[in-house]
């Protein structure tokens, strides 16, 4: 079993501190939300376990590798999958083309095997076509795999950015906001999606989300950043009734 | 576009695909052809339409599909031209093997260019080439010893195994060195690079978190790119036989940026299209007297508020229509 680490992690911008010493852990097949007031520091952290932002201070591990001393691409290599807010996809190409972007790690023929289009060039890239497929499949875009991102509505985006995560043979998936955007019925359906993703591949997952109800309906454990701090980290019940968090997440008096 | 038309397009896909051969390989019998209808003076245009075309091909494959902008293109040509040329004349070495040398070497350049291209965008990057390529000419233009600096080069006709090129022999190289080129272009732009280099040009961030290391492949996407150029400069040198670093200024890089957009950016056919444009126009507009420059330039701006996505746009439209 995986453990991704976040261990003390402080940045800072100029004078301001946007992690302060956090801490906490995530194994595979758990899936916790991160949650926090705008400003507490939720995308920083994410972008500091994806490699984007290094730490001032503190390190994050996945077992025994140092991910905070490699650039994103490592990071993603070592398994860490990543889904942003706003999918940035290669709008004039279709579905398909974008998810075999995703393909890259797996498609490991150098560059003259590519310019002369070798025979293992053809089949390495049959190979990827077929696994793209198979994640159409289960994202359930097999209709849409010809459209151009163009003409794609809000939540199908949503759904390619998360299948090239998939298609990166990943044990971690990151994802922020997964349902800003979204209607009721796709809130469902990427609910349901998540937890079979956790259940059938053992995925650990990490969500940055603000709505409630979404988070303490999917996630096993909850940690709460404020401040750049970390106030409270378990379960969800317990969390969301803690003073602290309602204090500073849920603007209530303790 | 809609829906419907992104789903007419994929239904339309195998069909026009079939079309698109059908017309490519129309144009290279009419290409084969070319050299037992065309006088001499046409034959040239056309051998240097297909040396630009491939300078054209590399740089669109930088520009348009990695998204960085090159004003040193013009450099990579001429040292290109000068590599193959030295080897050549003063080394003895084989036409065609000095030709993939200068090539190589180019390329190794064209990556070290492509350090600065790591940390800077679009205008600062532009600028930042257009450093380099002064350099690289000043380099051209003071190594005396090597180059014979202002005085050029003149060089004698290129052979191929004791074989003397003439006119027709080079412009069959340079349509074997187009047709190789536009095959690679192709595979490239449809493989894993080509992919690599569209999601970089979108996002570098969005790159890292798939595991495409963006520095990486903006430095191919360089070298790549000044291969295609150097060999073009190993053509046009044996082409016009008498070559001097003016050749290799500014201007030209301009051009060669000026003959993708005209093509079509992130287009492989384009480049081609754009490359017999910026050549063959000119020439067909010798017969105006005085203004065949203003016609040209009025031309240019035409074409480009017309027809946004270049000539290869157009292209498309008329393909769809069929």
């Amino acid at each position: 079993m995986a453990r991704l680490a976040v261990e003390n992690v402080s940045v800072s911008f100029g004078g301001i501190h946007a992690l302060r010493d956090v801490s906490f852990d995530l194994e595979s097949g758990a899936i916790v939300g991160l949650i926090g007031p705008n400003g507490a520091g939720k995308s920083t952290l994410l972008n500091c376990i994806s490699g984007i932002t290094r730490p001032d201070g503190g390190r994050v591990r996945l077992d025994e590798v140092l991910l905070s001393a490699l650039p994103p691409a490592s990071v993603a290599g070592c398994g860490i999958g990543r889904v942003f807010q706003h999918p940035e996809l290669v709008v004039e190409l279709s579905v398909r083309e974008n998810l075999m972007i995703a393909c890259h790690r797996s498609l490991n023929y150098g560059l003259v095997s590519e310019l002369l289009k070798l025979p293992h060039v053809w089949a390495a890239e049959r190979a990827a076509a077929r696994r793209v497929d198979e994640v159409l499949d289960r994202l359930g875009l097999s209709e849409s795999a010809d459209l151009t991102i163009r003409n794609l509505p809000y939540g199908h985006r949503k759904l390619v950015d998360l299948g090239r995560a998939l298609l990166m043979e990943i044990s971690f998936l990151l994802l922020d906001e997964p349902i800003a955007g979204l209607n009721e019925i796709e809130v469902a359906k990427l609910r349901d999606l998540l937890l079979r993703l956790r259940s059938d591949l053992g995925l650990g997952i990490l969500v940055v989300e603000h709505n409630m109800p979404f988070v303490s309906g999917l996630c096993d454990r909850l940690v709460v950043l404020d401040l750049g701090q970390l106030i409270a980290n378990g379960l969800p019940a317990e969390v969301l009734s803690d003073p602290k968090v309602m204090a500073s997440y849920l603007g209530e008096d303790a | 576009m809609t829906v419907a038309t992104d789903i007419a397009r994929s239904r339309r896909r195998s069909l026009s695909l079939g079309a698109g051969r059908l017309l490519l390989g129309l144009c290279f019998a009419a290409a084969c052809a070319a050299p037992f209808v065309l006088n001499g003076y046409f034959l040239y245009v056309l051998t240097l339409t297909g040396v630009f075309a491939l300078v054209a091909l590399g740089l669109n494959l930088l520009t348009g599909y990695a998204g960085q902008i090159s004003l040193c293109h013009a450099a990579f040509f001429g040292v290109g031209a000068y590599v193959t040329a030295i080897l050549t004349q003063k080394a003895g070495v084989p036409y065609l093997l000095s030709i993939l040398a200068g090539g190589l070497f180019t390329a190794a350049v064209g990556a070290i260019v492509a350090v600065p291209a790591m940390r800077l965008r679009s205008l600062y990057l532009a600028i930042a080439t257009l450093g380099f390529g002064v350099v690289l000419q000043k380099i051209i233009f003071e190594w005396r010893s090597l180059t014979n600096g202002g005085g050029g080069l003149a060089l004698d006709p290129p052979a191929i195994a004791g074989y003397e090129l003439g006119a027709t022999g080079l412009y069959f190289l340079t349509l074997a060195f187009v047709t190789l080129g536009l095959w690679g272009a192709w595979n490239v732009s449809r493989g894993r690079t080509g992919r690599a280099l569209l999601i970089v040009k979108e996002s570098e961030i969005a790159a890292g978190a798939l595991g495409i290391p963006a520095a990486r492949f903006k430095v191919i996407a360089f070298a790549i790119s000044a291969f295609y150029a150097a060999v073009g400069g190993g053509l046009f040198a044996y082409l016009v036989r008498y070559i001097h670093p003016e050749n290799f200024s500014v201007g030209l890089s301009i051009a060669f940026l000026s003959m993708v957009v005209i093509g079509g950016l992130g287009t492989i056919g384009g480049s081609i299209l754009g490359a017999a444009f910026y050549v063959i126009i000119p020439e067909l507009l010798r017969g105006i007297k005085d203004a065949p420059g203003l016609v040209f330039g009025l031309l240019l701006v035409i074409v480009m508020v017309l027809m946004p996505q270049g000539l290869w746009g157009l292209v498309r439209r008329l393909g769809r229509r069929t």
